[in-house]
């Protein structure tokens, strides 16, 4: 048995899901991780869910609103949709978001892999003004 | 029955004319013609219904529609709009940055909001990136309205500035190409 | 509403809303959805005298309408497009009704399917003033029941809704002159149903 197998029991894609979803929302700029399709079809319930099959939903990979994380060879990678806030340039937060979230994601024992980031939208926050 | 249907009395005018003038005081001829009165009281009740009907209907809190229905309209769309197209801004070993075209264009319409006499209305945004993934040119292709009696190409010119400032601040990358149309004037 | 969008502003020609939306801006969408819903209501609540049918109706229509924004091509035409939207699936669902041999045709029994407060007279009015008001909408409403679906339709877009001939012609696919014709028959109707009601 190799020490592979021991780290995915220990980290699963749902760990580094979760853990890239927290470091994004902790990055300055970032408004919230926005819901895809599937996120929103399964606040519809199952009936919703059963009609739309996610291809690649069965390779291992964890997904949540605004989040995928995959694990392959001990490398995590992750796909992260963002909301980002008007006050703030919007690439220069996309690029502190994969440089946070490869850093934990080394704390953690694996290796990075790139981390995709989709910015969805641009708004204002409650308390920022607008350009 | 086409006949039947534009029926006219003794005196030449129509039901409908008569009808279409309902709500308004007598025309010269309706004041002498007993025939158009006659027409007139007998449509009487049906437009006071009528009326009385659209404005209950206008109040009435319960014909409305329940916010629950406004909001799944809203979250459907929501979701749906997710489809938009991607464009990329940076690609890198760490991974790439991708924003909707969406995202690009709400930016863009915050800054023609600032200038008055300008709605903005379709945005088509392109993007070339570099094979080296290095550099990114954008091509905005904005139309717009504009109110009547503005100074068009100084306004418009206003609009691209506003927009070569907007698009560097707020997403990182230079706003490349602005074509702006002007496809429609308002009333102001 | 969503505040960093300008779409919203009460001064914005409605052209501009409707092409921001055609671009998938959603907050322009939404002042759409709140500028039409209840109009909508009203028209399919008096077409279909079934709340949740005519919830369901406007709700397939603005969901229909966003999917299919993008093909409209005259941005000014959207009031229009809208309403024809409505109207045929109104149509639609009575004539699906009717295959079921399920329309009531009793009077009685459409006024017992009538919504409590659709038609309340406002409290403040005089009580005398209001029984009358009453009286003459509620056979107004017992009337246009037992109207054919389509002289409904073209009374409520043109009387109620105020809707041009050329517009009320498109969604019906009637020529505007049919339109009149349309009217005249059913404001006959009308004043036969509500002489005979009183």
């Amino acid at each position: 048995m190799s020490e592979q197998n021991l780290q995915g029991s220990l980290i699963n894609s749902e760990l580094i899901a979760s853990l890239a979803a927290r470091t994004a929302l902790e990055t300055p700029g970032v408004l919230r991780l926005e819901p895809t399709i599937k996120g929103f079809l399964a606040s519809l319930g199952p009936a919703a869910l059963a009609n739309f099959h996610i291809s690649g939903s069965q390779d291992g990979s964890y997904r949540h609103d605004g989040v995928v994380a995959r694990i392959n060879d001990g490398t995590a990678t992750v796909h992260l949709d963002i909301a980002t806030d008007i006050a703030y340039t919007a690439l220069s937060v996309a690029e502190s978001v994969q440089e946070r979230v490869r850093e934990n994601i080394c704390h953690t024992g694996l290796n990075p892999g790139p981390v995709h980031v989709h910015i969805l939208t641009i708004e204002a926050s409650p308390g920022s003004i607008p350009r | 029955m086409a006949l039947e249907d534009t029926r006219r009395l003794g005196c030449g005018r129509s039901i409908d004319q008569i009808w279409a003038g309902m709500d308004q005081p007598p025309t010269s001829h309706e004041e002498d013609c007993e025939l158009c009165q006659a027409a007139k009281a007998r449509m009487q009740k049906i437009k006071e219904a009528t009326v009385a009907l659209r404005e209950s209907d206008l109040h009435n809190p319960e014909m409305t529609l329940p916010a629950e229905r406004t909001n799944s309209i809203m979250a459907l769309a929501r979701a749906e709009a997710r489809r938009s197209k991607r464009l990329v801004l940076r690609g890198t070993e760490y991974g790439t940055v991708e924003i909707s075209e969406q995202a690009l264009s709400s930016l863009i319409r915050l800054a023609a909001a600032a200038i008055p006499g300008i709605h903005s209305r379709r945005c088509r945004i392109e993007v070339q990136s570099d094979a080296e993934m290095g550099s990114t040119h954008l091509t905005i292709n904005l139309r717009v309205a504009t109110a009547s009696g503005i100074d068009i190409p100084a306004t418009v010119e206003g609009l691209r500035q506003k927009i070569n400032k907007a698009i560097p601040a707020g997403v990182g990358i230079d706003a490349g190409t602005v074509n702006i149309t002007v496809e429609d004037l308002y009333d102001v | 509403m969503n505040d960093s969008n300008p779409a919203c502003d009460a001064d914005t020609d409605e052209g501009s809303i409707v092409a921001r939306a055609q671009d998938g801006d959603l907050a322009a969408f939404e002042h759409l959805v709140h500028t039409y819903q209840d109009r909508l209501f009203r028209l399919a609540y008096r077409m279909l005298n079934d709340r949740t049918d005519a919830e369901d109706v406007v709700q397939e229509t603005l969901t229909a309408s966003w999917r299919a924004l993008p093909m409209l091509s005259d941005v000014k035409a959207f009031g229009g497009w809208i309403y024809r939207l409505a109207t045929n699936k109104c149509l639609d669902l009575l004539r699906k009704r009717s295959a079921r041999a399920e329309t009531i045709t009793d009077p009685a029994e459409i006024h017992s399917t009538l919504d409590d407060g659709a038609t309340r007279a406002p409290l403040e009015a005089d009580p005398v003033a209001s029984a009358e008001w009453a009286a003459q909408q509620d056979g107004l409403t017992t009337v246009l029941n037992t109207l054919p679906a389509v002289q409904r339709a073209c009374w409520l877009l043109r009387e109620i809704h105020g809707r041009s001939y050329a517009e009320i012609g498109v969604t019906l696919k009637i020529n505007p002159t049919t339109v009149r014709g349309t009217l005249a028959r059913a404001r006959r109707r009308i004043a036969e149903g509500m002489s005979q009601w009183r």
